[in-house]
């Protein structure tokens, strides 16, 4: 039998298809923040060459009210001092921040350092130095390409081409600069903590046999939490959550065999039970080491193994154990 | 089944969600005002409540299915992970560390890199002289024609000298001069020789020396004309810093490309990671150095005209150079 992509194998690789990584901090914990992508890290810099070029152009337009005549210079003071602007800029506010200049703010990124111990001088300084070498020293030579002969454009080509490819080449998205620096720039998490679905719940209203929940696994668990955590706003979206509750309320009767009626209007009731029973159920059967990702866990076994890194370790582990208490 | 238990995971969260509300309360207050606003009993429930999230994240990654609690928590103490090991730099204490030791420190290191700089440089020197003495015609070979101008073999001892000697009396045109000379030749050669060391020095080298050849060419031909000591003096008022900064650069590539060279026992991108600490450094003595000379070039060769007078500046801030590359920070190692 040909093996399809099952719902869970497929919200997998769309997670995995995000970056991230995991980073272990001295409390050994390790915690995973998410790569930024590229677009994002485009607009931050985008914004903070706005925001360097407007404080140049000001500084600028003071001078030229001073009695001197900058006309013949104005390119060469402006290169300057754009270069001294820019420098201090990105170091200064990286460092004082904690890795966020204004451009990474507005598009929240932030720069981190790869070790876990914190961003040091050291890397702030190291990655900016080479964002002169790779981002703004091309860029300045490109706005200056049409005067080049056809050596240096080639080697303006070849330039660019290795400070694109870099960032692309690598899994973590990172520049040149940050592979010296050994940092990271991921993106700033949100933390909203809402309810537990499981607290509330009446207790004595429906009862769920052992072999009734053995159908499902993390995946639909967690599938249903999604469904019944939606939020409805309008009167037409609120209708709808009803109708799809009662569908997949109909369905998990039907698959795990439920014989009581259940009416309409206790439908929700009916689900936040089940959601309690199905989770206590798996979190019982986690702590003994039988971690079922989803409903497939028996049929498809090596599935397991594939299932994020952290549960296949878990489940290792487990097993691990269970031997060693075997032999002893 | 009147009264049942909360779930196992269930009680797991009742019992530490007020702690978790807490830190977020906290993380929020450093993320919006920064952790210096925070009193020292807030800074050490900040630590403590972190240490307790990161215990709560690992025990829930095993026992909870909750996808919500799961997810809240890993953003929960990241962002405390971020609050907690946040740099805590203040300005005058990365400027103070930078002068009086850390940059001394990173040049005392290099040594042998900036000896071979500094060696490339007077091979480079020696070696256009010999050759310019033969035949002055390699004049040309070596130097690029908008460097050399109108000083060349062909021109006349008094054009050579009015150069060496001119003023310009407008405060503006020294502006520009200085502007102009921080993206000229020299800038570019320090930056490329400093950006280039990663590929195992040796285009770091090569530029060093082919500066050196620039160098030695215009020797050669003052020295022809018996302005050689006119020269020193000129070269020596700014020359002293920029070419030290100039050595100061490569020998920055140059510690990039050995460390890419021979790593030792640690693999190619530690080693370029361990040595970038020291060449970062002399990067930035090096572009200060410029910025000096620059300022020294369009300011200080104007005003100054005695040679002897332009030779004792030009030396005796090189001495004060060496000097802070030498003694600062010594005390505390």
């Amino acid at each position: 039998m040909a093996r399809t992509e099952t719902p869970a194998r497929i919200a997998r690789r769309l997670e995995s298809s995000r970056r991230w990584f995991s980073l272990v901090p001295p409390e050994g914990v390790p915690i995973r923040f998410e790569i930024a992508g590229l677009a994002a890290r485009f607009g931050a810099q985008l914004l903070d060459i706005l925001i360097t070029v407007v404080i140049m152009a000001a500084i600028i337009i003071v001078l030229a009210f001073l009695p001197f005549d900058i006309e013949p210079v104005v390119t060469s003071l402006a290169a300057i001092l754009l270069l001294m602007i820019r420098a201090p800029y990105y170091i200064l506010t990286e460092l004082f921040w904690n890795g966020q200049t204004i451009g990474k703010r507005a598009t929240g990124l932030r720069v981190l350092g790869a070790d876990g111990r914190g961003l040091t001088t050291h890397a702030v300084v190291a990655r900016n130095l080479m964002k002169e070498v790779e981002i703004f020293m091309p860029g300045t030579l490109l706005l200056a390409s049409g005067g080049l002969g056809l050596f240096w454009n080639l080697v303006l080509t070849l330039w660019i081409a290795v400070v694109l490819i870099v960032p692309l080449a690598n899994r973590k998205r990172q520049r040149l600069g940050d592979l010296i620096a050994n940092t990271y720039v991921m993106v700033g998490p949100k933390s909203v903590l809402l309810p537990d679905l499981s607290s509330s719940t009446p207790t004595d209203a429906f009862d769920f046999t052992p072999a009734q929940l053995e159908h499902y696994g993390r995946f639909e668990l967690q599938t249903l939490e999604s469904l019944l955590r939606t939020e409805t706003t309008t009167q037409g979206s609120g209708e709808r959550r009803r109708e799809s509750l009662i569908q997949v309320a109909a369905q998990i009767r039907r698959k795990i065999g439920y014989e009581a009626a259940v009416p309409d209007s206790r439908v929700e009731e009916f689900l936040h039970a089940f959601y309690t029973a199905q989770r206590a159920f798996l979190e019982q059967k986690r702590i003994f080491g039988d971690v079922r990702d989803d409903k497939h866990h028996r049929a498809d076994s090596p599935f397991n193994h594939q299932a994020s890194n952290h549960q296949a370790s878990n489940h290792q582990a487990s097993n691990h154990q269970a031997s060693h208490k075997g032999r002893t | 089944m009147s009264e049942v238990q909360p779930i196992r995971s269930t009680r797991f969260r009742a019992e530490r969600e007020a702690d978790w509300r807490a830190l977020e309360a906290l993380v929020k207050r450093v993320e919006t005002q920064g952790s210096h606003r925070l009193s020292f009993e807030e800074s050490r429930a900040l630590a403590e409540l972190y240490r307790k999230a990161a215990t709560s994240l690992s025990v829930a990654r095993d026992i909870s299915l909750d996808q919500n609690l799961l997810i809240y928590l890993e953003s929960l103490v990241a962002r405390a992970f971020l609050s907690v090991y946040a740099p805590q730099e203040s300005l005058s204490g990365v400027i103070g560390r930078f002068f009086g030791g850390s940059a001394s420190a990173a040049v005392r290191r290099s040594g042998m890199a900036i000896l071979m700089a500094f060696l490339a440089l007077a091979l480079g020197g020696w070696l256009a002289a010999m050759l310019f003495a033969q035949d002055p015609a390699w004049f040309y070979t070596f130097v690029p024609g908008g460097l050399a101008g109108d000083r060349g073999p062909g021109a006349s001892t008094e054009t050579l000298r009015a150069g060496l000697f001119s003023t310009e009396a407008n405060l503006l045109g020294q502006l520009g001069a200085f502007a102009a000379y921080l993206f000229s030749h020299n800038t570019r050669v320090a930056l490329f020789s400093f950006a280039l060391g990663v590929f195992a020095c040796v285009p770091s080298l090569l530029l060093t020396l082919y500066n050196g050849l620039i160098l030695g060419a215009f020797w050669g031909l003052y020295a022809d004309r018996g302005l050689g000591v006119e020269l020193f003096g000129w070269l020596s008022i700014h020359g002293v810093t920029e070419l030290s900064a100039l050595a100061l650069a490569a020998a920055g590539g140059f510690r990039l490309g050995l460390a890419i060279l021979f790593p030792g026992g640690m693999t190619r991108k530690d080693s370029l990671r361990a040595a970038s600490k020291d060449a970062v450094k002399l990067a930035l003595v090096a572009s200060l150095m410029l910025l000096v000379a620059g300022l020294l070039e369009g300011f200080g060769r104007q005003l100054v005209t005695d040679t002897t007078l332009r030779i004792t500046i030009g030396w005796g801030i090189g001495a004060l150079w060496l000097a802070w590359f030498m003694l600062a920070g010594r005390r505390a190692r």
